[in-house]
C-alpha cells in the first residue's frame, strides 16, 4: 500500500513528504483512523489543552483507501481537528471530486499546523507542493474563491478542485465550515474556522496520477459486482432521484422532523410536507464524484415559477440541498416556500457555516422571543438596532447569519460556536438560565431530526465523539426496525429493533460505532452502506475490497476490532481533555419535555436514556461510574501505548 | 376475508400512481398483500418491493410500517383494517 503524507507548517514555510508504512493500514485502515492517529501523535509533542484557534492546532485532510480507486464508492474525504466550538475531537466529511484528486496529486494525507504571517493558499500538483498568497481571495465567500483558483491555475493537468473557507471561516467563527469545490460541506464541528485561524484560505489540487491497488483483478471484480447489484436495486434508483429528500416524507409520517427549535416533529406549510415539492429539484441530476456509482446528487437552476417567492431567486442556481439543510430551515427556523429553502443551503455553503449548529443558534434565540422572555432592551443589546425575530421570515434569518457569520454584535459574538455555548454565554450574561432552549447533546448542536422516540439515537447524541452526532452511530437498525440485522448481530435477539425497550440500545450505539468507524476510515459514503444492496456489513462487503486495494486480508471479526480500536482512539482523545460520564448527555428538552406529534407520541428520552448508557459503557468495556477507558480493555485492541499516555493524564479507569 | 389499506409515497406512489388503495386478502399475511401489489404493479415494483431472493420484503432504503408505527415483515399477520405505509427509508444527510 503505497501512501504519502505532507506535513506542512504554515508558520515556517517548511513542506516535508512522509511515507507512511503499511502497519499504520494494517492498526487504522486509512482515512479518519490514519487522521485520529496523526493528530493523536502531534497532540504528545504539543499542549492538547491549546486554545483550537491556536498555531498548536492541527488540521489534516485525508482519504481512504478506497479513493480513487474505480471502487464506485469511495468518494469521502475527512478532516480532523481539535473543535473550536465544542473543544474535544472534531473532524468531518464530505465527497466529491477534490478527495481523490488528492490522491491523483500524490497525496493521501495533508496535516497542517502553524499559522501563516498572511492568508494563503496550499496548491498540489503531481507530487509537488507549494505555499501560495491568497490575499487577493481574502473576504471572497467558497464560490467566488473556488471560481478564483480555478481561473488563476487553469485547466492543465486537470480541473482544479479545492476546500475553502469562506467569510465564517476568515472570522473564526466556532461553527465555520469547509467547503469542497464550492458545493460539499465538511460541516461539523468548525473546522473552517481552525483553517480561517491559520490564515489558511484553501487547498487548490491539479492532478494526472493513479493510484496502485494491490490487486487490480480483485478490485475490477468487486466493482463490477457491486454496479451490478446497484443497478437491479430498485430502491437504489429511488435514493438516485430524491437523494436523502426522501427522508422528507417519511419524516412527515413518522414525526421526525425538529420543527421550530424541536418544539414539534412536523413540517407546517401545505406543499413543504409532501414529496411535491422534492420534485420540483428534478431539474438535472449530477454525478457527485466520478468514483460514485449510486451519484444522488442534482442541482436546481431557479425559473421564478416555483413558489411565491422563487421570484426573488430567479437564476440562481445550486446542489438540491441534502435533507438536514431542508429539516434546518423548513423545520427548526420554520421557512415554508420551496425557493427560500432552496436559498438557505446555497447562503450557508456560500459563507462556509454549518447549518446544523446555524439554525439550532438562530432558533433559540427565536424561541426565547416566542416565550416573551426578551426584552425591548435586550433585543437592542443582542443586535445593537430592533430586530423582528419572526419565525420563518428569511430577511430576520438572512440578518441573524450576517450577525453571526462577521460577528458583528453581541449575538453574533454570544452565539458563534454554536447553540450550547450561545445560551450558556447568554445566561450567564444575563444571570436568567436559558438552557431549556438549548438543544444539544455533549455540547454539540442538534442535527434537526427528531431523536426522542429512539433510544439509539439518543445516547448517540450524548457519546459521540464529536458532539450531538447522528452519522457516527446511526441508529438505523431501531428506526428503520430492522429485526433482520439485530437478530444477525445479537445472536437472534430482536430488542436492538425494538423501539419500546432500552435492551441492546447500548449495544447497538457500539455495534454501530465500531462499523461506521470502518465506514470512513475506508474512505466508503454512509449512504452507500445504508443502501448497500450487497449486505450491510460493512466488515464484510467493503472488507472485501479494502483487502484488494491494500493487501491486507482480514476477517471480518477482525475489522470490527480494527473499528473498535478507531472508536477508542477518538475517545482517548476527549478522555485527555477531561470528559467523563457527566458530559455523555443531552439536553433538557430530549430528557424531559414528551414529543406531542407523529406516530410516537409522548416519549422522552429519560425514561431510558442511563440504562442505555450504562450499557453502552459495559459492551465498550468502560467504567460505568466515570466512563472511562481500561487498561485491559485498551491493551486487547492493541492500544496498551494509548493507554500508558492516559494514565499519565489521570485519564484511565482504575479497573 | 379481511380489509388492507395500503398507502404509497414517493417512488412507490411514482409506481403505483395512487396515494392508496385497499385489498381484500384471503390470508391475513403480509406475504399476501405483498403478492397482490407485486401482481398488480408489475417487475419494477417487485424490485422495488421484495429483495433480490424475491422470498423477503427489501430491507434496504425501505419502510413498511403499520399504523402502530411498527415495521412488518413478510411473515407477519395482518388485521381486519390495517393500514400500511410503503415507505423509501433513508436518515441523515
Amino acid at each position: 500500500m503505497q501512501s504519502r503524507l505532507l506535513h506542512v507548517n504554515l508558520t515556517t514555510g517548511e513542506l516535508r513528504v512522509e511515507e507512511l508504512p503499511h502497519a499504520l493500514f494494517e492498526r487504522w485502515i486509512g482515512g479518519s483512523g490514519i487522521n485520529n492517529w496523526i493528530m493523536w501523535e502531534h497532540f504528545l509533542k504539543h499542549d492538547i489543552h491549546c486554545d483550537p484557534r491556536s498555531p498548536d492546532n492541527i488540521f489534516v485532510f485525508g482519504v481512504g483507501p478506497l479513493a480513487g480507486t474505480g471502487s464506485g464508492s469511495g468518494i469521502k474525504g475527512r478532516i480532523t481537528f481539535k473543535s473550536p466550538c465544542y473543544g474535544i475531537f472534531g473532524d468531518s466529511a464530505a465527497g466529491g471530486k477534490f478527495p481523490y484528486m488528492v490522491r491523483f496529486a500524490g497525496f493521501d494525507h495533508i496535516a497542517i499546523t502553524g499559522k501563516a504571517p498572511r492568508p494563503v493558499y496550499l496548491y498540489l500538483c503531481d507530487g509537488y507542493a507549494d505555499i501560495r498568497d491568497a490575499t487577493h481571495l481574502w473576504g471572497k465567500n467558497t464560490a467566488e474563491t473556488h471560481t478564483g483558483l480555478n481561473t488563476e491555475l487553469g485547466d492543465y493537468p486537470s480541473h482544479v478542485h479545492t476546500l475553502t473557507i469562506g467569510q465564517a471561516g476568515e472570522h473564526q467563527v466556532g461553527i465555520a465550515a469547509v467547503v469542497s469545490d464550492a458545493s460539499r460541506i465538511h460541516a461539523r464541528g468548525g473546522g473552517g474556522c481552525v483553517m480561517g485561524s491559520k490564515n489558511l484560505k484553501a487547498i487548490a489540487v491539479q492532478g494526472s496520477g493513479g493510484v496502485r491497488v494491490a490487486n487490480p483483478a480483485g478490485m475490477l471484480k468487486w466493482s463490477r459486482e457491486f454496479r451490478a447489484s446497484i443497478d437491479k436495486n430498485e430502491a437504489i434508483y429511488g435514493f438516485k432521484r430524491r437523494g436523502t429528500l426522501g427522508a422528507v416524507e417519511m419524516y412527515q409520517h413518522i414525526g421526525s422532523h425538529f420543527w421550530r427549535n424541536n418544539q414539534g416533529n412536523m413540517f407546517r406549510g401545505d406543499e413543504i410536507r409532501s414529496d411535491n415539492w422534492v420534485k420540483k429539484f428534478h431539474k438535472y441530476s449530477e454525478v457527485c464524484s466520478a468514483d460514485c456509482f449510486i451519484a444522488c446528487d442534482g442541482r436546481y437552476k431557479i425559473d421564478g415559477s416555483e413558489s411565491e417567492k422563487a421570484k426573488k431567486y430567479v437564476g440562481e442556481t445550486f446542489r438540491r440541498p441534502e435533507y438536514l439543510t431542508t429539516g434546518s430551515a423548513a423545520g427548526a427556523l420554520d421557512i415554508r416556500d420551496w425557493a427560500e429553502v432552496a436559498h438557505w443551503g446555497k447562503v450557508t455553503n456560500d459563507y462556509g457555516i454549518d447549518n446544523q449548529d446555524l439554525s439550532c443558534a438562530i432558533s433559540f434565540i427565536m424561541e426565547v422571543h416566542q416565550h416573551g422572555l426578551l426584552s425591548e432592551r435586550d433585543i437592542g443589546e443582542l443586535f445593537g438596532h430592533a430586530q423582528s425575530l419572526e419565525w420563518g421570515n428569511m430577511e430576520d434569518i438572512e440578518t441573524l447569519m450576517a450577525d453571526i457569520v462577521f460577528r458583528r454584535n453581541l449575538f453574533g459574538e454570544l452565539f458563534h460556536d454554536g447553540p450550547y455555548w450561545g445560551a450558556l454565554r447568554y445566561s450567564q450574561r444575563t444571570g436568567r438560565n436559558f438552557m431549556k432552549y438549548s438543544i444539544y447533546g455533549k455540547g454539540g448542536a442538534s442535527f434537526t431530526e427528531e431523536m426522542r422516540p429512539f433510544p439509539t439515537w439518543m445516547n448517540n447524541m450524548a457519546v459521540a465523539s464529536r458532539g450531538a452526532d447522528h452519522l457516527k452511530g446511526i441508529g438505523l437498525i431501531e428506526k428503520f426496525q430492522r429485526r433482520d440485522l439485530s437478530k444477525r448481530y445479537f445472536n437472534g435477539r430482536l430488542e436492538a429493533a425494538d423501539l419500546s425497550t432500552p435492551v441492546l440500545k447500548g449495544a447497538c450505539t457500539a455495534l454501530v460505532e465500531n462499523q461506521v468507524a470502518l465506514i470512513n476510515s475506508y474512505g466508503v459514503c454512509l449512504f452507500h452502506w445504508m443502501l448497500d444492496p450487497a449486505g450491510y456489513a460493512p466488515e464484510e462487503h467493503y472488507g472485501r475490497a479494502f483487502a484488494a486495494v491494500t493487501g491486507i486480508d482480514r476477517t471480518p471479526a477482525e475489522l470490527m476490532r480494527d473499528g473498535e480500536r478507531i472508536c477508542n482512539l477518538e475517545k482517548a482523545f476527549n478522555s485527555r481533555l477531561g470528559l467523563r460520564r457527566e458530559h455523555d448527555t443531552i439536553c433538557e428538552r430530549w430528557m424531559f419535555e414528551p414529543t406531542t406529534e407523529g406516530m410516537y407520541p409522548g416519549r422522552v428520552a429519560a425514561d431510558m436514556f442511563e440504562t442505555v448508557l450504562d450499557e453502552y459503557y459495559e459492551w465498550r468495556g468502560w467504567e460505568r461510574e466515570s466512563g472511562l477507558q481500561t487498561a485491559s480493555r485498551l491493551e486487547s485492541l492493541g492500544l496498551g501505548d494509548v493507554a500508558e499516555v492516559l494514565a499519565a493524564d489521570g485519564a484511565l479507569a482504575r479497573g | 376475508m379481511i380489509t388492507i389499506h395500503a398507502q404509497y409515497q414517493s417512488r412507490f406512489r411514482e409506481i403505483t400512481r395512487v396515494p392508496a388503495e385497499t385489498f381484500e386478502l384471503e390470508h391475513p399475511l403480509v406475504s399476501e398483500l405483498a403478492a397482490r401489489i407485486t401482481g398488480k404493479y408489475g417487475p419494477t415494483m417487485h424490485a422495488l418491493l421484495m429483495d433480490s431472493d424475491g422470498e423477503n420484503l427489501n430491507t434496504r432504503g425501505t419502510l413498511y410500517l403499520n399504523s402502530r408505527g411498527e415495521r412488518v415483515y413478510i411473515e407477519d399477520p395482518l388485521h381486519d383494517g390495517d393500514t400500511i405505509y410503503f415507505m423509501v427509508g433513508i436518515a441523515g444527510g
